[in-house]
C-alpha cells in the first residue's frame, strides 16, 4: 500500500446485470483502454460463474482500478472468492440490482463488522 | 366511391383491428392493476388480458423485462397476423409501419459493426417488427463499408440511405445523427405515401404524422441545447413536414433555452393548451412529483390522436393507430410493473392512459 | 511464568540501562494504547458509516434504477447503445490521504468531468431528457457508492492497523516489559549478592587484622614482662631496643625529609 499505488488508482469498474451496467455507464465510469480491456462486464442468464470469477480476479490485479462495484446477486455466486479477497485496493463495493434490493446480511465486507462488534 | 371498394380489401382487417381495439386495458382494468402489491398479482390481472397467452407459461417471480418482451410478443403476434391477411394496399402500408423498427434494428447492428463485436448476438435484441428477411445477412458484414454496401442492396431502407448518407457517414457521424437522418427521411416517405392513398386516409395520417413530426422537432431542439450539435445540423435532422414546417422550424433552429421552444410553441393552438402547467424543466413524472413533463403531454395528445383515427371508417390510420395506441399500453403495463418491482408506488399512476 | 532475562552481565551500568529501556517500553506502551484507542474510536465511526452509507446506497441505487425505467418508458431500450458508446472514463477518482494517528488512509473523490460525455446525442429523437436526467440520478448515485468505498477502504485499512497495534501493545504489556522487568531483579539480586560476598570478604580481612594485631599485642606485652623482669640487664636491651625502634622511626622521618 505506497503512496504512489493508489494515485494510479483512478477507474471504477463494474460488474453487473444490464441495468446496473447502463446506469453506472451513463454515469460516464466506462473506459475500454489501449488494449480493449473494458472496465465493466454484463452479467445475464448465460454468463457462467467461471466467467465472472474470472472477470472479478482481472479486474483485482489491475492497476488503474480503484474500485470495483459488483452486483449482490452476482457476488452472491462468487461469495467464495470475494470472502477471501482481503486487500485495500481496490476496494470491492456490494450493490443493490433492480431486481435484488439490498440485503445487508450477505454483504462480506459488512459481515466482517458483525464479527468484529458481534461478541 | 372508393369506400365502396375499401371493404373489398380491407373490411375483414378492419374488422380484426378494431376488435384488437377493443381489447386494450381500460380505465377500470388500470386501476387493478396499480393495486397489485406484487408482480405475482399484476400477471394474475393481466391474466384478464390479450396478454395471458403469452404469459401464462412464464415462471414466477416473472422480472419486468421478461414482463416487457412477452407484452411485445403479443403485439406482434397480432401485427403479423394483420400483415399475413391482408393484401395491396395494406400490406404496403403496415410495411411502412414497420420500416421505423427497421431504423433502429439497423442502427444497431450498424452500433454493433463499428465496434466489432460479434452481430449474430445483436439479432436477438432487435425489434421483432423491424426484422426483415435480409437481416441476417447485415451481420456477415464485417466492416461498416461492406455493411453499407449490404444494406444498399438488401434492406428495404436502401432508398433512405441512398438519399442521405454515405459510406463514409457511417463512420463518421454520430450514430444518434444517422438515426435521426434515417427517420427523418422516414418520415417523409410514409408521409407522401399517405398522401398517395387519398382521402380518408390521407387527412387521418397527415394529422397524426405531423404531430409525429413536431414531435420530433421539439425533441430534437431541446435534447441538443448544450451538446455538439450545431444549430445547422440541427435544422437538418427538422423532418420536412408538420405543423410547424417550415416557419417555426426555421425559428426552432436557433433558440436556446426552454422558454424560446415554449414562446414557439404557444402560437399553436394545438399546442399552447398542452404547454398549459407543464413544467418544462421537469422531465417524465418521476423526480419532480407528480407534474407532467413535455414528454408525458406528447405521449396523452398522440393518445388523442390515435383514438381519433378509430372515429372514422374506410381508412387505413387505424393499423397506425391501433399500433400506436397497443404500443403505449405495453409501455404503461411496464411502467406498472416497474413502480410495483420497485415499490415506487407514489408514481404508479403516471402512466399514459388510454381508454 | 518462568523468568525469561535478557542475556546481560549483571553490573549496575547495564541495570542503568536496563531500567531506562523499562521506562522506554512503559512509555511506548502507553503511547501505542492510545494510539490504537484513538484509531479504535475512528473505526467505531466509520462502521457506523458504514451501515448508515450502506442503507443510503440502497435507496439512491433504487432511486438511480427507477429513473432508468422512466428512460425506458419514453425511449426503450438503450442499453447496448449506452454500452457501445463507453469509450474512456468521464468519471473517475481520485485519491487524497487523511492521517489518522499516523494510519494513512487514502479518500476517493468522485472527479466528473462535465463535458464530453458520450451520450449527450443519445435518445435525441425521443427522451433524451430522461436520459440526461437519469445520467444525473446515476452520478449521484456513483458519488454515494465512492464515498462508501472510502469508508471501506478506510474499514479494511483501520482493521488492519488496529489489529497490528494491538498486537504491538500486547507484545508490550506481556513479553517486553516482563522481560525487562525480570532483567532489573536478575541484576539486582546479582548485584546484591556481589555486596554480600564483598561484605564477607571484608568482614573476613577485618578479623583477619584484628587477630594479627591482637597477635603482635601479646608479643608486646610478653616483651614488656621480661623487661620489668630484669631490669639492668633488660635496660640496655631496652636501650637497643629502643635505639632500633628510633631507628626505624628516623628512618621514616629521614624518608619524609627526603620528600
Amino acid at each position: 500500500m505506497s503512496q504512489t499505488t493508489h494515485k494510479t488508482r483512478t477507474l471504477i469498474a463494474a460488474i453487473g446485470d444490464e441495468d446496473t451496467i447502463t446506469g453506472l455507464l451513463l454515469a460516464g465510469i466506462g473506459d475500454i483502454d489501449t488494449h480493449q480491456r473494458a472496465n465493466f462486464f454484463v452479467v445475464d442468464s448465460k454468463t457462467t460463474q467461471e466467467q465472472i470469477e474470472e472477470t472479478f480476479t482481472s479486474f483485482t490485479k489491475r492497476k488503474d482500478i480503484a474500485v470495483i462495484l459488483i452486483n449482490q446477486h452476482v457476488a452472491e455466486d462468487i461469495r467464495g472468492i470475494l470472502d477471501e479477497y482481503k486487500a485495500a485496493f481496490p476496494t470491492v463495493l456490494e450493490i443493490p440490482s433492480k431486481d435484488h434490493p439490498y440485503d445487508p446480511s450477505k454483504d462480506s465486507v459488512l459481515k466482517r463488522v458483525q464479527l468484529l462488534f458481534g461478541d | 366511391m372508393k369506400e365502396i371498394y375499401f371493404n373489398a380489401d380491407a373490411g375483414y382487417l378492419e374488422g380484426v383491428v378494431r376488435g384488437y381495439r377493443d381489447g386494450l386495458i381500460t380505465k377500470p382494468q388500470y386501476s387493478n392493476l396499480t393495486q397489485c402489491e406484487t408482480m405475482d398479482d399484476l400477471k394474475l390481472q393481466l391474466a384478464t388480458t390479450d396478454y395471458a397467452p403469452f404469459l401464462q407459461n412464464e415462471p414466477s417471480p416473472i422480472s419486468t423485462s421478461t414482463l416487457s418482451a412477452r407484452c411485445t410478443d403479443a403485439l406482434v403476434a397480432e401485427f403479423q397476423y394483420l400483415q399475413q391477411n391482408s393484401a395491396e394496399p395494406i400490406s404496403k402500408f403496415l410495411e411502412y409501419i414497420t420500416y421505423g423498427y427497421m431504423i433502429d434494428n439497423v442502427v444497431l447492428l450498424i452500433t454493433g459493426t463499428l465496434h466489432e463485436r460479434d452481430t449474430h448476438d445483436l439479432l436477438e435484441k432487435c425489434h421483432p417488427l423491424g426484422f426483415f428477411d435480409t437481416m441476417p445477412a447485415l451481420c456477415v458484414a464485417t466492416t461498416v463499408q461492406d455493411l453499407y454496401n449490404t444494406v444498399m442492396v438488401d434492406s428495404p431502407l436502401a432508398g433512405y440511405f441512398r438519399e442521405c448518407l454515405s459510406a463514409e457517414d457511417l463512420n463518421e457521424l454520430n450514430i444518434e445523427i444517422i438515426r435521426n437522418t434515417l427517420y427523418k427521411a422516414y418520415l417523409e416517405d410514409f408521409y407522401n405515401y399517405c398522401m398517395a392513398c387519398g382521402e380518408p386516409t390521407a387527412s387521418i395520417m397527415s394529422e397524426i404524422l405531423n404531430f409525429e413530426s413536431d414531435r420530433r422537432t421539439v425533441n430534437i431542439t431541446i435534447n441538443s441545447f448544450g451538446t455538439e450539435l450545431s444549430k445547422d445540423d440541427r435544422s437538418k435532422l427538422y423532418p420536412r413536414l408538420g405543423n410547424m414546417y417550415p416557419e417555426a422550424q426555421t425559428r426552432l433552429a436557433r433558440v436556446d433555452d426552454m422558454d424560446q421552444v415554449k414562446a414557439i410553441l404557444e402560437q399553436y393552438s394545438e399546442y399552447k393548451t398542452m404547454l398549459l402547467g407543464v413544467n418544462l424543466n421537469a422531465s417524465s413524472g418521476g423526480v419532480g412529483g407528480n407534474e407532467l413533463s413535455l414528454e408525458d403531454r406528447f405521449f396523452i395528445k398522440e393518445v388523442d390522436l390515435n383514438k381519433e383515427a378509430f372515429e372514422q371508417q374506410f381508412h387505413l390510420g387505424v393499423f397506425y393507430a391501433w399500433l400506436r395506441l397497443k404500443e403505449q399500453e405495453i409501455r404503461n403495463i411496464v411502467w406498472v410493473a416497474e413502480c410495483i418491482s420497485q415499490q415506487q408506488k407514489d408514481k404508479i399512476n403516471n402512466y399514459t392512459p388510454i381508454y | 511464568m518462568a523468568a525469561v532475562r535478557d542475556n546481560v552481565f549483571p553490573t549496575r551500568m547495564n541495570l542503568t540501562v536496563t531500567k531506562t529501556r523499562l521506562k522506554g517500553a512503559q512509555t511506548g506502551h502507553s503511547l501505542l494504547k492510545r494510539k490504537s484507542e484513538a484509531l479504535t474510536a475512528r473505526f467505531r465511526a466509520i462502521v457506523r458509516k458504514i451501515e448508515d452509507a450502506k442503507l443510503k446506497m440502497g435507496k439512491v441505487m433504487q432511486n438511480a434504477s427507477f429513473s432508468l425505467a422512466e428512460v425506458a418508458y419514453i425511449t426503450g431500450d438503450i442499453s447496448y447503445q449506452v454500452r457501445e458508446s463507453a469509450k474512456s472514463a468521464t468519471f473517475k477518482v481520485s485519491a487524497k490521504q487523511e492521517n489518522v494517528s499516523g494510519v494513512i488512509l487514502p479518500m476517493f473523490q468522485p472527479e466528473v468531468q462535465a463535458s464530453g460525455s458520450q451520450f449527450e446525442l443519445t435518445g435525441l429523437g425521443r427522451g433524451g431528457q430522461q436520459i440526461q436526467k437519469a445520467r444525473g440520478v446515476y452520478i449521484k448515485a456513483v458519488e454515494t457508492l465512492v464515498e462508501l468505498a472510502s469508508l471501506q477502504t478506510a474499514f479494511v485499512i483501520l482493521d488492519e492497523v488496529i489489529k497490528l497495534t494491538n498486537r504491538r501493545v500486547n507484545a508490550i504489556e506481556y513479553v517486553i516489559i516482563p522481560r525487562i522487568e525480570n532483567t532489573i531483579s536478575y541484576i539486582n539480586s546479582e548485584l546484591d549478592e556481589q555486596d554480600r560476598e564483598e561484605f564477607y570478604r571484608l568482614k573476613k580481612i577485618q578479623g583477619k587484622k584484628k587477630e594479627r594485631a591482637a597477635a603482635t599485642q601479646r608479643e608486646m606485652d610478653e616483651k614488656a614482662k621480661l623487661a620489668i623482669d630484669d631490669g639492668n640487664i633488660h635496660q640496655v636491651v631496652d636501650d637497643d631496643s629502643e635505639t632500633g625502634v628510633r631507628n626505624i622511626l628516623s628512618e621514616q622521618t629521614d624518608s619524609d625529609i627526603i620528600f
